[in-house]
């Protein structure tokens, strides 16, 4: 009965990092200093539907019931490989000798729509969410004068 | 006697549990309306109920639990399924999730389970007024 509302806030916290690493995406625009040096490259969230395992003895007795779905997970933080951008600016402070700085392949457009995707999706996420609630406080009246 | 007075109950309760796993289905498809890849699913309850409620008069006679009914099924042996709809494709990635139609179905079903949870309270109450022979 809880599971609907587990699997919608899986998704919303799915959601909810994607916003984040955006927002990390973003914040790193113009970063061309990092820790592993180089500029900063942008990041992405792997997603992957989340299963609930069986042990193999119960597989052919649970095999009617056959919904296992657990929601969503992120598997992990990948990197963006495309190349970065190459900007002629001879004053900036990690020029190379020809003027030349590379900056980070972030690009603000795609960070933007991938933006109100994150936010629709988790909205999407909530309505759901809000239908497994008004379900269960509805079952309570049951047998109820 | 006592299960032909639940019987109307009893149907009640088989759609109930169908509407809460179209819930978690349809939930689970929400989830998912970013994973690649992956493929909607889709209870499939009513139309089975459809079938057993009409039932012709053949069918054999169980009488033990382990017996394999014969003809037409009756309401004790359906539940809900889940099928996986993997002939379509939306997007380039593979995954089929249709959000438009996930947020209807979602309002549909929310709406159906209000629905059988007011039958069965009316139903309850009609066992109740009966129990208590008209009286208040």
């Amino acid at each position: 009965m809880f599971k609907s509302m587990q699997i919608s806030a899986s998704g919303m916290t799915v959601q909810r990092l994607r916003m984040d690493v955006i927002a990390q995406n973003v914040a790193n625009m113009n970063t061309t200093r990092t820790a592993d040096g180089g500029p900063y490259r942008r990041r992405l969230v792997a997603v992957q539907e989340n299963i609930e395992s069986i042990p193999f003895s119960q597989h052919l007795a649970r095999s009617r019931d056959a919904f296992r779905g657990k929601g969503v997970k992120a598997t992990a933080i990948v990197e963006d490989p495309t190349p970065f951008k190459r900007v002629y600016d001879p004053g900036h402070p990690d020029a190379d000798e020809e003027g030349y700085v590379l900056m980070p392949n972030v690009d603000t457009l795609k960070e933007m729509v991938d933006m109100i995707s994150a936010t629709r999706s988790y909205e999407a996420n909530v309505t759901a969410f809000n239908a497994a609630k008004s379900m269960a406080v509805k079952g309570l009246e049951i047998g109820r004068r | 006697m006592i299960n032909r007075i639940f019987s109307k109950t009893h149907i009640l309760e088989k759609a109930l549990d169908a509407t809460w796993k179209r819930n978690e289905a349809i939930s689970h498809n929400i989830a998912n309306v970013d994973t690649p890849g992956y493929k909607t699913k889709k209870v499939v309850f009513e139309e089975e109920l459809a079938k057993a409620l009409s039932r012709s008069e053949f069918h054999g006679k169980k009488t033990r639990d382990k017996h394999i009914s014969i003809g037409s099924v009756s309401v004790d042996d359906i539940s809900p399924e889940i099928v996986e709809i993997d002939s379509t494709k939306l997007r380039v990635d593979e995954n089929n999730v249709d959000i438009d139609a996930e947020m209807t179905a979602l309002a549909t079903n929310t709406i159906r389970h209000h629905a059988l949870v007011q039958k069965l309270n009316g139903e309850i109450q009609r066992l109740k007024t009966i129990i208590n022979e008209g009286r208040r």
